[in-house]
């Protein structure tokens, strides 16, 4: 009796893990589950967020007026830099016209909260507030301050599932910023190192690099700040060279992030006018 | 102790504290020792509920696991229905034993569905080394005294 209920459990598990690799029907079981989950996602943002409320509240004014000044003092320096992108962005999409190539379109973003952590540790995951409703889709680019994060690999209607540059299946597309040579930069399961693949021991390459995305994979909008360069090992018995890298982006402290909507990924999109409603007001063009 | 009567509204609450508990309220950087809150909680209302909880609990309350935990659907629900019919094949034995081999008892069932998961993530592809994944196998042990005196004590106040 026991035996035929365990046996029939391990052949509806069994079939559900061969639906959920081959089939799309594993994709809608997964987000219509993860909609009826999504007040045990919030609660589970409940402590962080009494936390942010808590220091709110308990900050002292003049921390207010001092914070205040610095970002404003912070944001005169942030607009002086970008009055000067606008204008060098025209130039450069003049000399694109004189190539004759097409212009570069600019990306819009959108701000997201990070509402949880997949709790697996062997995976890194997280969990955003905002999923298909807002109009985030799987494959779109995740940032933060300081540079690409990841992207999303799942959304449901009320929230998203982003898998970190850190994570172990995880590759980037990236080209080192000061030669342009181009290699892929692989997840290590480590939040504070990655890997560049197959990198030739003649590569312009050095200690301190900066990488930036390519944009060759066609996931990855061109030219975010992924990494900087931490070590190059070389050894004349191996093919490759040993190259590690540390996240521009800060993968186990950011809160709030920004989901990138290229240009294309607007297209796409658009047809559904659902997005532009609900959206738009929270979108920003960079 | 079996439960003559069963309080499904204690055991919904009880269900809710446990997936809200393996997202969050645990420090981020000793996530790998974060305790297996579901598995005990199914060995919890198995152990002591055995006519009405069972196989099927265990595979519903896994399924949802595998959607908290993005791992592919079915592991976690089989895990878990393992480790459900290894407490109701040993549940007349587990009722009488003193809690420190109660505790190893926990510690090897949670642990043989660590096992189970991790050789099934292995399998599926997902490349992971180590024993790492025992470590939750042994915090639940740990906790588990103090597991079942709480739980114990709600449903005696409750019923």
């Amino acid at each position: 009796m026991l035996g035929t209920r365990v046996l029939l459990a391990v052949l509806l598990s069994a079939a559900l893990m061969a639906g959920d690799r081959y089939s799309p029907v594993g994709d809608h079981l997964r987000s219509w589950l993860t909609n009826g989950l999504a007040p045990v996602y919030w609660l589970g943002h409940t402590p962080s967020r009494v936390g942010g409320w808590l220091s709110t509240i308990s900050t002292s004014r003049e921390d207010l007026i001092e914070e205040n000044a610095a970002l404003q003092s912070r944001m005169l320096v942030l607009e002086r830099r970008s009055q000067r992108y606008a204008s060098l962005a025209a130039e450069n999409n003049r000399l694109r016209e004189l190539l004759s190539s097409s212009a570069a379109l600019d990306d819009s973003v959108m701000v997201a909260d990070i509402i949880g952590v997949t709790p697996d540790p062997f995976t890194h995951e997280v969990i955003l507030d905002k999923g298909s409703r807002d109009g985030v889709r799987p494959g779109q680019a995740i940032l933060d301050a300081g540079g690409l994060m990841g992207q999303v690999v799942h959304s449901s209607a009320f929230s998203s599932r982003v898998v970190l540059i850190s994570d172990n299946s995880h590759a980037v597309p990236v080209e080192v910023n000061r030669s342009g040579a181009r290699a892929v930069l692989l997840g290590t399961g480590d939040r504070n190192v990655l890997e560049l693949a197959h990198v030739p021991d003649t590569m312009d390459i050095q200690e301190g690099d900066l990488l930036v995305s390519s944009g060759l994979g066609g996931r990855f909008p061109q030219g975010y700040p992924v990494a900087t360069i931490s070590s190059i090992e070389y050894n004349p018995g191996a093919p490759f060279a040993r190259v590690r890298a540390q996240p521009m982006a800060s993968l186990d402290s950011s809160r709030m992030v920004l989901v990138v909507f290229t240009p294309e990924s607007r297209r796409l999109a658009s047809p559904e006018d659902q997005r532009e409603t609900s959206a738009d007001a929270s979108m920003e063009d960079n | 102790m079996v439960l003559r009567a069963v309080n499904y509204p204690l055991f919904l609450l009880t269900v809710l504290v446990a997936l809200v508990a393996s997202i969050s309220l645990f420090p981020e950087s000793w996530v790998m020792w974060r305790p297996q809150w579901l598995a005990m909680l199914v060995i919890y209302w198995v152990l002591r509920a055995p006519h009405r909880f069972g196989i099927l609990t265990a595979w519903s309350l896994g399924l949802l696991l595998d959607v908290l935990n993005a791992s592919m659907l079915g592991v976690h629900a089989m895990s878990l229905s393992l480790i459900a019919a290894l407490v109701m094949t040993a549940h007349q034995r587990l009722q009488m034993y003193p809690l420190p081999q109660q505790c190893l008892v926990i510690f090897l069932f949670i642990g043989l569905g660590q096992m189970l998961v991790h050789f099934l993530h292995q399998l599926l592809g997902l490349p992971r080394g180590g024993f790492d994944y025992l470590f939750p196998a042994f915090t639940s042990a740990l906790v588990w005294p103090v597991f079942l005196v709480l739980m114990d004590g709600t449903n005696r106040k409750l019923s």
